[in-house]
């Protein structure tokens, strides 16, 4: 046998045996050990070169050229059997590595806003929406602006349905009247038209004014301080049927649907004409149940033209100007969107209730 | 006010059922809280004619009835009663008729003969207790009519609920005045017996000497009444309108105030002393009232007198003494008109509400006054018999409330509604009582007597849109403005949001509540009138409230609450003023932290409620410094703290006092925090600056300090010596406890340089390093911990 054929079987058993070896390996770095033993600078191939010194000139091209085919073959079967590896040792880390999706996420106590302030929320919202500036007013108040200047004189028989809180030993500015705790945000008119006009402003004014107000009041169905909204607009020509279409508009906002409404000849004294307002029944879409007495209507708020005499008291021109008002009880109409049946679970603030009645939709 | 539909059909022929007359109350303006129905209608029960009565043949006590009901073929009816005969009409309940006593109706033999129905008695209508035989009904009873209709024994009472301004619909005329206008029907004139005015009883002296509150007075003396019960209809009347049955003339006085709406009373005249004078009270007089009470007057109050002592608190009540018993047999009767606001200042000055009062106070009608006087002898001779003399008048009905005008223009009350005025509308108007005419767009009303309630434009325009209905006036929608919206409060969102549950909680406490977190430095706003002495006083802190509803929770089992308030505090300031201060305040108690799957439980501590609040003050842009401050009322010295934003002192934290706690049942740490949101600065808006582009170095020292050492004293020494370089420096790590000496804590700084031009090197953190130790060293005596 020639060196050179020698040679070549050499390589050639060389290759089976690397080959068969790379097939056998389980790991990356048998893999890398084994890349080093055959391909490296002191690795079997190499051993094989150095009997090609001892070969011919003439022969030495041709088991070169072996000698790099064998170098060729047992590199890329080292890199098919590397890619190989690396699959498979992703698949092992990834179910090594699998968790309990269901488990639940790492998370900190979870907060809720007060239904009340929800429906404040929402209500402040949709009238903001519609121009209307937000106001605010003291909740500890005097006669003039809770009474007097809505028209509500002393001897009159409306004061008393008010059941109002009085404040001892605390009078108004001039000493001549008692304080009093707010019994409705209506004061806030007063106040907010007056501040309008010592600003210099000129109708058109449209405010909202949200707040606490207190009743002398304690039952089943009466709180002592609940929440009230307070809306109205100041302009030319400010009619009833404004008054009919901003309602329309604001109670299918609110409920989220279209509500009939309707409008009954009741009695305020700070409006002129004034009405109560009834939606068709949340509950029984006006068919008739319990919660409307078979009715099929709720009576939602108090509404009307602003009486000329509170305009006057304030110095807008009754003649010139016009306006509409209305207030509304924030945990009556979020009694009705979310079938809260009694008015104490607001006030009771058990973290139950409040933390089902923050879950959004 | 109790209405009955029986009553209403007096004053108008109303075709109407109750059903819908209660329609059209609500329609125009009268509330109807509820419709009661005592007595339903009788249906399927008719008048018929007995045509033919023969023997039963086998039983002795029945009779065989043939009964025309109106129809083709006559009724074969047996019957057990003896007291009709041919051609009596009785009631006759046909097949199918349920009986007000549940009895039905049904076809069937009685001993052998067919019976197709049932003659009725009153009890068998559930008109009676207890009968002698059938009804027998009048001979021109209509064969075949249903007899609930002919005898109209459908009754419905309307409970009304009348608004303050409209006093003239507190008796069933006005309310049939206002159905009727609306009917378009007639008001029935007011029925009045003849009866003789008898010139020998004398005419009762009386003088005003208060006529601006009382400009009308009528008084008439009536003997010889023989007081009986009132008859059994007006009793029946006045329980369905919701008045108890007296003695005949109260009756009578109290179903002339109902009917026609003016209060009356009757004095007994041998218990007066004298002459009648209607005078305002001195002060400090005396009253002895009906209902017990004494009173002791007031100067200014309207009252009428005889020569002896106050007989009547005028449109209020009668004193005792003078009242009309059964035993009476001479009276005096007043009716008047007194000033609607002395009758309401009076009577609230007592806390005295009567029938008479609510009348008075939102004004009766004077022409009334005259009408009520004549109405009421007439039905207290006609009852009671007794002689009528003369009326004393002082004053003059016809001058109160006459005449008066409103002059508007038609498009004015148009432009006010939003909906054009119908000609009709005026002819609904004038049926009201009141005298339109229209020129043009020029609209001239006079207003009747009693409605006190319409004196403007604006008060005829409510009239017209009553009339026309608001069913019919358009929604529509009014040009709306663009504004700029406020920068809403998110205060107690962002709260929420870091975890906590918002509560809502009132706004007053007890003086007990107050006291644990605010000195008694005489600045409490206190109620007057407070529902209970739980809730008297003005709350000063929000941290009661919050207390409250954590022990609230729990007692049901909650192992821990995390709670955010918002809401004002309230007290006094100098020169008689009040401040109202928007306060944010939250609570944390027991568990912050659930057992999980990948950690323990663990109990809220101070640092918890302090991380929620430099949480929500970041999110505004603002850093607080927490001050510790021993001696923080009602908050655990050495854990609690002022907190201030920049010099501002905007608010406390701490731990609630254990003693406190318990008295609120709570045996575990309790934390609290406020925050005044009035005085809190607003954050500024950040601005953009360029990010770093050099790497910075970070280094860590730990040193042992003394215990007690602030850290914040630390981080500042650290701030103040670290040099120019310095961007971050925070505690990571503190230990106390083995390998630490008794009184030290291991405090561990880490702290970042970096710098804008170029990389620092180690040189530079190793400079930074030393003058840091040799700070701490000076500053603390702190050494490097090995
Ligand atoms: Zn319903």
């Amino acid at each position: 046998m020639s060196e050179i054929d020698a040679l070549k079987l050499q390589l050639e058993s060389l290759q089976s045996e690397a080959l068969a070896a790379f097939s056998a390996a389980d790991s990356l770095n048998d893999l890398q050990a084994l890349r080093v033993s055959y391909l490296g600078k002191k690795g079997a191939l190499t051993e094989v070169l150095k009997g090609v010194g001892k070969l011919p000139p003439e022969d030495r091209p041709v088991i070169g050229k072996f000698v790099n085919q064998t170098k060729q073959a047992l590199a890329a079967a080292l890199d098919a059997t590397e890619a190989e590896l690396a699959v498979k040792a992703k698949s092992a880390r990834i179910e090594s590595e699998k968790v309990d999706v269901s488990l639940p996420g790492r998370s900190g106590p979870k907060g809720a806003l007060h239904p009340v302030q929800q429906g404040l929320d929402e209500l402040t919202a949709i009238f903001v929406q519609m121009g209307f500036d937000v106001a605010e007013g003291p909740e500890i108040e005097d006669e003039f602006h809770n009474f007097d200047a809505l028209n509500i004189p002393p001897e009159h028989p409306a004061r008393a349905m008010h059941d109002t809180f009085f404040i001892k030993d605390m009078r108004n500015a001039d000493g001549t009247e008692p304080m009093l705790l707010r019994t409705h945000t209506s004061p806030v008119q007063i106040r907010a038209m007056k501040r309008f006009l010592a600003e210099g402003g000129e109708p058109p004014l449209a405010v909202v004014a949200p707040g606490r107000v207190y009743r002398c009041d304690y039952d089943v169905t009466h709180s002592p301080m609940f929440h009230q909204v307070e809306v109205f607009k100041v302009d030319h020509d400010v009619s009833l049927s404004h008054l009919k279409g901003v309602l329309q508009y604001f109670l299918s906002a609110y409920f989220e649907k279209d509500v009939a409404i309707r409008l009954r000849p009741h009695y305020f004294p700070f409006t002129e004409p004034s009405a109560e307002v009834d939606i068709g029944c949340v509950f029984c879409a006006g068919k008739g149940c319990r919660i409307c007495k078979g009715s099929g209507w709720i009576e939602v708020l108090g509404s009307g033209m602003i009486h000329p005499n509170v305009l006057k008291s304030v110095g807008i021109d009754a003649g010139e100007f016009s306006g509409f008002a209305f207030g509304l009880g924030v945990e009556r109409m979020v009694m009705l969107k979310q079938g809260i049946p009694d008015l104490r679970l607001f006030f009771e603030n058990d973290v139950r209730f409040l933390s089902r009645m923050g879950v959004a939709k | 006010m109790k209405i009955p539909f029986s009553w209403l059909k007096k004053h108008v022929a109303l075709a109407a059922n109750p059903d819908q007359i209660a329609d059209d109350l609500v329609r125009l303006g009268h509330e109807v809280e509820g419709v009661e129905t005592p007595r339903a209608a009788v249906k399927g029960v008719r008048v018929g004619l007995i045509e033919s009565k023969t023997a039963h043949p086998d039983a002795d006590k029945l009779s065989l009835l043939k009964v025309n009901i109106g129809e083709a073929e006559p009724l074969d009816i047996v019957c057990g009663a003896a007291n009709m005969g041919e051609g009596d009409k009785v009631p006759v309940a046909t097949i199918g008729t349920a009986l007000p006593g549940g009895l039905k109706i049904k076809k069937g033999k009685i001993r052998g003969e067919v019976s197709c129905g049932m003659c009725c008695s009153e009890v068998e209508l559930g008109l009676a207790e207890d009968s002698d035989g059938l009804l027998i009904l009048p001979a021109d009873a209509p064969v075949g009519a249903e007899v609930g209709e002919y005898l109209e024994l459908e009754e419905a009472v309307f409970d009304l609920s009348i608004t303050p301004n409209r006093g003239d619909c507190m008796n069933v005329r006005g309310i049939a005045r206002d159905l009727a206008a609306d009917a378009g029907l007639p008001l029935v004139e007011i029925s009045m017996a003849d009866f003789a005015v008898d010139d020998a009883v004398a005419v009762p002296n009386v003088s005003v000497s208060a006529g601006a509150d009382c400009p009308v007075y009528l008084a008439r003396s009536i003997q010889g009444v023989n007081v009986t019960d009132s008859p059994d209809w007006m009793q029946a009347s006045l329980i369905m309108a919701g008045m108890r049955p007296v003695n005949g003339i109260v009756d009578v006085l109290n179903y002339i105030m109902l009917d026609l709406g003016q209060p009356m009373h009757a004095f007994d005249a041998d218990r007066l002393t004298g002459d009648i004078v209607i005078r305002s009270a001195m002060q400090h007089e005396g009253f002895a009232a009906l209902d017990g009470r004494e009173l002791k007057l007031h100067a200014g109050d309207l009252v009428v007198s005889d020569d002896a002592s106050v007989i009547a608190l005028a449109g209020i009540m009668g004193s005792g003494a003078t009242g009309v018993t059964g035993t009476t047999t001479n009276i005096v009767l007043e009716s008047a008109f007194f000033r609607p606001a002395r009758v309401s200042e009076t009577r609230r000055i007592y806390a005295m509400v009567s029938e008479a009062s609510m009348r008075f106070e939102r004004g009766v009608d004077p022409a009334m006054v005259g009408i009520a006087m004549q109405r009421a002898t007439a039905m207290i001779v006609e009852l009671f018999g007794g002689k009528a003399g003369d009326i004393r008048q002082c004053g003059d009905a016809d001058a109160i409330n006459a005449g008066r005008t409103v002059d508007c223009s038609v498009s004015a009350i148009a432009t006010r509604l939003g909906v054009d005025i119908p000609p009709s509308a005026d002819d609904v108007l004038a049926r009201m009582g009141f005298d339109v005419k229209r020129y043009g767009d020029q609209l001239d009303v006079t207003v009747p007597s009693f409605r006190h309630d319409v004196s403007i434009p604006e008060d005829l325009s409510e009239e017209y849109a009553r009339i026309i209905g608001f069913d019919a006036i358009p929604a529509v929608l009014p040009p709306l403005a663009v504004t700029r919206p406020a920068r809403q409060d998110r205060s107690v969102h962002d709260a929420v949001s870091g975890g906590f549950l918002q509560v809502v909680t009132y706004a007053f406490v007890s003086a007990d509540e107050q006291r644990l977190f605010v000195a008694d430095d005489g600045m409490d706003i206190v109620l007057e009138n407070p529902i209970s002495d739980a809730m008297s006083v003005m709350r000063r802190s929000p941290w009661p409230g919050l207390l409250n509803i954590a022990r609230y929770n729990l007692n049901r089992q909650q192992p821990g609450v995390a709670l955010v308030e918002q809401g004002r505090i309230y007290a006094r300031a100098d020169a008689g003023q009040h401040n109202e201060t928007n306060t944010l305040a939250w609570l944390m108690v027991g568990q912050a932290q659930p057992d999980t799957w990948y950690a323990p439980a663990r109990q809220a501590d101070f640092f918890d409620l302090k991380g929620a609040v430099e949480a929500w003050l970041s999110l505004r842009g603002l850093t607080g410094r927490f001050i510790a401050d021993d001696a923080i009322q009602g908050l655990q010295a050495g854990q609690s703290a002022r907190i201030l934003v920049g010099r501002t002192e905007v608010g406390r934290i701490g731990r609630v006092d254990s003693e406190i706690a318990t008295g609120f049942d709570m045996d575990v740490p309790v934390f609290v925090a406020e925050i005044n949101l009035d005085v809190l600065p607003s954050g500024k808006k950040a601005k953009f600056a360029s990010l770093p582009e050099f790497p910075g170095v970070e280094r860590d020292l730990v040193f042992l300090f003394d215990k007690h050492t602030s850290s914040d004293a630390i981080l500042n020494a650290v701030k103040s010596s670290a040099g120019k370089f310095l961007t971050n420096v925070r505690v990571f790590d503190l230990y106390e406890g083995k390998g630490v000496p008794e009184g030290k804590v291991s405090l561990g700084i880490r702290f970042t340089l970096q710098d804008a031009k170029r990389t620092l090197t180690q040189e530079d953190a190793d400079a930074a390093s030393a003058s840091i130790i040799a700070a701490m060293e000076k500053r603390f005596g702190a050494s490097l911990r090995g």
